[in-house]
């Protein structure tokens, strides 16, 4: 029992005698029971007393037990229901517990059956607030583990590149030749560690609904511009021409400016790594009646058909261990995402050797 | 006899500021540092620094914003250019598009890791 207090049970049936009989059994039992033999009224009071407990009637003269299951179980998530029926109507008891009821209890029913469905019911309430407290607990601790990784990860990893620029400052005279390479190794690993912690932050944010996303009306063809700007200089060191192929008037979708620019930038900066140089990348616009779509193509090494399915799977690498960590491993999780935020899709098709295309399809935006 | 530039590093990460420090001192300034809001605030009063960098994100994620406010209705922060600094895509008051009217000023605010040649740069042209 709760806090030391007897349960409270509370029984709402038009017949005196139940009444009476079911108050007998559970008060020799150490039960607290309040009954009423009018439905508007044990609603009342079940609002007014919370009972752990409450027994209905299913069949009443005035009003339907039904009703009061759905009303009592929607204002008080925690009170268990259990429904007093006759044999004839089972499948009303079933009914009753699609809207909420836990049990049935058919008449007639002796003393000891009214004690045991009560204990069960009992159990099953703390067994149920005990569970919903462990739930909020683990929600509450993965809020927590957020904001315990976004500081405790990326601050050592911030002293450390601060601790980097100084020492390539008051050093950088005497860091030559192997000494200086190590240092820009050492700062090009820190960065890809800080990008997985970035991207799994992301990835943790969009899970539990904590991503910040303003959705406006965009312009995709201005956030692809942005976003080939971006890329530009990376494809000229390697050799990659970068060229855009866009639909004039494009319509416009409905988006969150920053998040879609990473996705393109994303998808932009994967081709680039699988494309050889004299390789060309192509991003494309077009639209139809519904949707919007951008497609990114380019003439790398492709994926294999077999590894398609798997690739926006977090840490999938298409060739496995030998593949050189070249990225996070959540660029393409990341990508899928947050198409899923804007009720869109990714897809990709490849062929071994001759490249690779991404195909971003947005839900067009009928402005009125 | 010229004499330095005074800078004051308020952060509650004492490698940051020992990196940060190393920097600022090679750029000819003389830096002091304080590792939590109060010493910082207090040291302020006693050093008079013609420029403090403060971190946004010290023991709560505000801490800074609490020791800017301080600082700025202080007699020697009044007059004194502020730096804040932030964790990348720490979603603080500055970063949002309307920001609170009571606000306290910053000059600027810097994303950590600091370049050093940006920070030299930028703290030049702060203390003139």
């Amino acid at each position: 029992m709760e806090q030391g207090f007897p349960s409270q049970i509370l029984i709402i049936d038009d017949e005196e005698s139940i009444l009476d009989g079911c108050r007998q059994a559970l008060e020799k039992s150490g039960y607290s029971v309040i009954t009423s033999s009018d439905g508007a009224e044990g609603v009342k009071l079940a609002r007014e007393k919370k009972p752990e407990i409450a027994f209905i009637d299913l069949k009443m003269p005035n009003c339907s037990g039904m009703d009061i299951i759905e009303l009592v179980s929607r204002d008080m998530p925690d009170i268990v229901l259990i429904v007093i029926t006759g044999y004839a109507s089972i499948v009303s008891a079933v009914e009753a517990m699609k809207k909420g009821a836990y049990d049935y209890l058919p008449k007639p029913f002796t003393p000891d059956q009214l004690r045991a469905v009560t204990k069960r019911g009992i159990e099953h309430r703390q067994l149920k607030i005990e569970a919903d407290s462990l739930r909020e607990e683990k929600e509450r601790m993965e809020k927590n583990f957020i904001t315990f990784v976004s500081h405790e990860m990326r601050s050592p990893l911030v002293t450390i590149q601060q601790y980097i620029e100084s020492l390539k400052l008051i050093a950088g005279d005497i860091l030559t030749g192997d000494a200086a390479d190590i240092i820009s190794r050492c700062e090009k690993r820190i960065q890809n560690l800080q990008d997985l912690v970035e991207h799994w932050l992301d990835i943790s944010r969009i899970e539990n609904g904590t991503f910040s996303q303003a959705k406006v009306p965009l312009d995709l063809t201005e956030i692809l511009e942005h976003s080939m700007d971006e890329m530009n200089p990376l494809c000229q060191r390697r050799e990659i021409i970068l060229e855009a192929d866009h639909k004039a008037e494009l319509p416009k979708i409905l988006g969150d400016h920053e998040s879609l620019l990473r996705v393109f930038t994303n998808i932009i900066g994967n081709a680039t790594k699988y494309t050889p140089a004299g390789g060309r990348i192509t991003v494309r616009t077009d639209c139809d009646d519904y949707y919007v779509y951008v497609r990114i193509e380019d003439t790398g090494q492709g994926i294999p058909q077999d590894k398609l399915p798997f690739i926006f799977e977090p840490f999938f690498r298409v060739h496995g261990k030998q593949e050189r960590q070249k990225g996070s491993g959540l660029g393409l999780t990341f990508s899928k995402k947050i198409m899923d935020a804007h009720n869109g899709y990714i897809e990709a098709a490849s062929q071994e050797g001759a490249g690779t295309a991404f195909t971003l399809k947005f839900p067009r935006l009928y402005e009125l | 006899m010229d004499s330095k530039k005074k800078v004051l590093l308020i952060d509650d990460d004492k490698d940051f500021l020992m990196a940060t420090k190393l920097i600022l001192e090679k750029g000819g300034y003389e830096v002091f540092l304080a590792e939590d809001g109060k010493s910082g605030v207090e040291m302020a009063k006693s050093v008079n620094p013609n420029l403090a960098i403060v971190d946004m994100m010290m023991e709560t994620w505000s801490e800074g914003f609490n020791v800017v406010s301080k600082l700025r209705t202080s007699e020697t922060g009044k007059q004194i250019p502020l730096i804040m600094l932030s964790a990348v895509d720490l979603q603080g008051p500055y970063q949002s598009f309307e920001p609170p009217e009571d606000l306290p000023t910053v000059d600027l605010v810097l994303h950590k890791p600091i370049k050093a040649d940006d920070l030299l740069r930028y703290v030049g042209q702060l203390v003139g």
